[in-house]
């Protein structure tokens, strides 16, 4: 396919090659050329060779002095009057500096390999097909990359910020969590707390039941740490229990959190089927959990877990996977109640968010995409207790519009998340509430985080594009110098993922991408703007895993994105990825950063890590044999 | 994977519409599908009858060996299944 004048600029050190048979004498302009991004794929299946190719800076303009074929690289034997290679030295002179200083390093999202096919025409007297197989839907799967060059101005900017923080930071509001420790959960005639005891009151599940029409039957499960190797149904979302003390509203004044325990809900309708059921996390606790990821239980805590049956076939409606997370939370509310009226002296850790505006540091707004094409794919926003149902609005009857939220509404469980995705990218109400991206940047004395824009993502692409453009108004409007945009999981989100990245970008505001793409959910759309991406995988092959959180947003994920960004405020470029995922990108990026930051990331465990995973055995036979 | 890909256009039609997903019958009575709305992308409104395009190619087996893993989860699925159909079944007579 020809490509326009601008595509021709941006690609004009690259490989000119013929897009249609072209006769003898004309002069070269962009549409006589094929688009470079598909080069590679036609490399790999042996239908190019780009031996001698001058580049298309070079040959616009030039006369061609012979007939050529379709997908014939111009080459200096059939053109007359080419550009000199200034840019091809320009480019050597560059490549030749680079090797003195770090090695270039990408995390890479590949779109998934063989997935569409590439139609050529070639008019040639006769008509002639070719059919190929394309391994990219877009400019060669590019993406993620992160600081090509660590960059020195980024770093003495930092120290320099170290030093004058408290004096350019300004105050806007604090949050504090209160933590409570639980270690038993029993039974027994009133919910109630004595010490660090829980009891939860005999008989409640009558009252959950009778609160939803479609809920017909709900069973309380206390699941301790040896019970982790039981079966339970596919897990609907994980939440912490939590209430605000006195009158006052999210993301200000005083939450109280029990530590030590979790919040768990599970289902199935009449027919036994599961609420969601695709690639469902049913199974075995512990072969099914990536402990102490932001979204998952820690290892050791206690969960609460429902287990609601809903109406027959309304496991795929959105009334269903409604009425079981509306059910479930009549328990947490009673729990919510003792939680509020406990004794200050049961207090065991006491946390304390102060959200500032740094104004001389780069203004920074987190656009979050949440999911919103119908049932499960919902979140239920702005509740009045943290993480409840209560008071809060659908973001699907919202029209997935973008609200603007402060980093602290948001870490104070503004979100009551129905996640029903792959296990390993569900971003569960928990998630919100540890979500390690604003956590960091809220701290970083780099960055002024102004807020948190959430976005639905629905299920039309007129929708998508509808949400998108509000997404770019809104952000306009903030006037900020930087911009991360996320989203949970692979899927038609990544249309308007793009979309939004986009309207950020043209708008001359750096983007950080961040997303799970890897293979298996590789991105089928991209724009110009989506050149620092990072990559959220953490499966051993770039699959979904069906373990609970397993590739959702991590700590190691957001130091990593950080990075990006500064490198990318600071000027520095942003290398383009590997042709194909390898997994071997991440480490690379985070060998970089601890050369240049001295922050060392441990690779995070994954399915491997857990039982019976072929490896996990092996791994622990050579433990014992050690040991031995 | 031991055969070569031989990617080919598959379409269906769909037959079942959800408000979490979507049911589509491969043409030639080849099978269905049943996927998640937002693994499906669409410019218009989803109806019923629409047909649906994708690339796919054969299925092949992987291994020899049945994953243990699996096999416990499907064998504990289906005796849940029963049980919670059972359990639906009591409730309705207790009514």
């Amino acid at each position: 396919m020809s490509i326009s004048k601008e595509t021709a600029l941006e690609h004009k050190n690259d490989p000119a090659v013929l897009c249609c048979r072209a006769e003898e004498g004309i002069v070269i302009e962009a549409h006589n050329l094929e688009d470079p991004q598909i080069f590679d794929d036609l490399v790999d299946s042996g239908l190019l060779k780009l031996d001698g190719a001058l580049t298309i800076g070079q040959v616009l303009g030039a006369k061609l002095t012979k007939t050529c074929d379709s997908l014939t690289p111009l080459t200096a034997d059939v053109l007359d009057g080419y550009g000199k290679a200034e840019e091809a030295e320009e480019k050597e002179a560059v490549k030749k500096d680079l090797l003195h200083k770090q090695p270039v390093r990408s995390d890479e999202i590949v779109s998934a390999g063989n997935t569409g096919v590439l139609k050529l025409h070639i008019g040639e007297g006769k008509d002639i097909d070719i059919e190929l197989p394309l391994g990219v839907s877009w400019g060669n799967g590019r993406i993620i990359e992160l600081p090509s060059e660590p960059a020195e101005d980024v770093r003495n900017e930092s120290a320099v910020s170290g030093g004058t923080a408290s004096e350019s930071t300004k105050f806007v509001r604090s949050l504090t969590r209160k933590h409570f420790k639980i270690t038993e959960v029993l039974r027994g005639p009133e919910t109630k707390i004595e010490g660090t005891t829980l009891y939860i009151r005999e008989g409640i599940e009558k009252e959950c039941v009778e609160s939803q029409d479609l809920v017909v039957d709900l069973h309380l499960d206390i699941i301790t740490p040896d019970q982790y190797d039981t079966y339970s149904n596919t897990i609907m979302d994980v939440l912490p229990i939590a209430a605000k003390e006195g009158e006052t509203d999210l993301g200000t004044g005083v939450t109280r959190v029990l530590d030590g325990v979790i919040f768990m809900i599970t289902g199935v309708d009449e027919r036994g089927v599961q609420i969601g059921e695709f690639g469902a996390s049913e199974g075995i606790l512990n072969q099914n959990i990536m402990w102490n990821r932001p979204g998952c239980p820690d290892y050791g805590e206690i969960f609460i877990k429902t287990d609601v049956m809903i109406k027959e076939k309304t496991n795929m409606e959105r009334p269903g996977p409604i009425a079981a997370h509306c059910a479930s939370d009549v328990i947490v509310q009673e729990i919510r109640e003792v939680l509020k009226e406990l004794d200050e002296s049961l207090v065991v850790d006491t946390e304390v968010f102060e959200q500032v505006r740094r104004p001389e540091k780069k203004k920074t707004v987190i656009v979050k995409e949440i999911m919103g094409q119908g049932a499960m794919h919902d979140n239920y926003i702005l509740p009045m207790e943290p993480v409840g149902v209560i008071g809060a609005k659908p973001n699907v009857d919202l029209g997935n519009v973008p609200i603007v939220v402060s980093p602290l509404e948001l870490l104070d469980g503004c979100i009551h998340a129905l996640t029903c995705i792959g296990p390993s990218m569900k971003e569960t109400s928990r998630h919100y509430w540890r979500e390690p991206l604003i956590m960091d940047v809220m701290e970083d004395d780099d960055f002024d985080l102004c807020a948190v824009v959430l976005v639905g993502s629905p299920q039309i692409n007129s929708e998508k594009a509808y949400v998108s453009k509000r997404v770019g108004m809104t952000v306009e409007s903030m006037d900020v110098d930087c911009a991360f945009v996320t989203t949970e999981g692979a899927g038609n989100n990544h249309v308007d993922f793009a979309s939004h990245i986009e309207q950020v970008g043209m708008r001359g505001i750096p983007v950080v991408g961040i997303s799970w793409c890897a293979l298996m959910g590789a991105l089928v759309v991209g724009n110009k703007y989506m050149t620092n991406m990072i990559e959220l995988n953490k499966s051993e092959d770039g699959m979904e895993n069906e373990i609970l959180g397993c590739n959702t947003l991590c700590h190691e994920d957001s130091i990593r994105a950080r990075a990006m960004m500064k490198h990318v405020l600071a000027g520095g470029k942003v290398a383009a990825p590997d042709k194909k995922w390898n997994g071997s990108a991440n480490a690379e990026n985070a060998d970089i950063i601890d050369a240049v930051e001295g922050i060392k990331m441990e690779r995070l465990p994954n399915e491997t890590s857990l039982p019976p995973n072929e490896k996990h055995i092996q791994r622990e036979k050579e433990k014992a044999q050690g040991a031995e | 994977m031991k055969y070569a890909d031989k990617i080919f256009h598959m379409e269906g039609v769909i037959v079942e519409i959800h408000d979490g997903s979507v049911s589509i019958d491969m043409k030639e009575r080849l099978g269905s599908l049943t996927i998640p709305k937002r693994m499906l992308f669409c410019d218009t409104k989803l109806q019923i009858g629409q047909r649906i395009g994708w690339s796919m190619s054969y299925p092949e087996q992987m291994d020899g060996e049945p994953v243990e893993r699996y096999v416990r989860t499907i064998e504990n699925s289906k005796a849940n299944k029963k049980m919670y159909q059972q359990r639906a079944k009591e409730i309705k007579n207790e009514y």
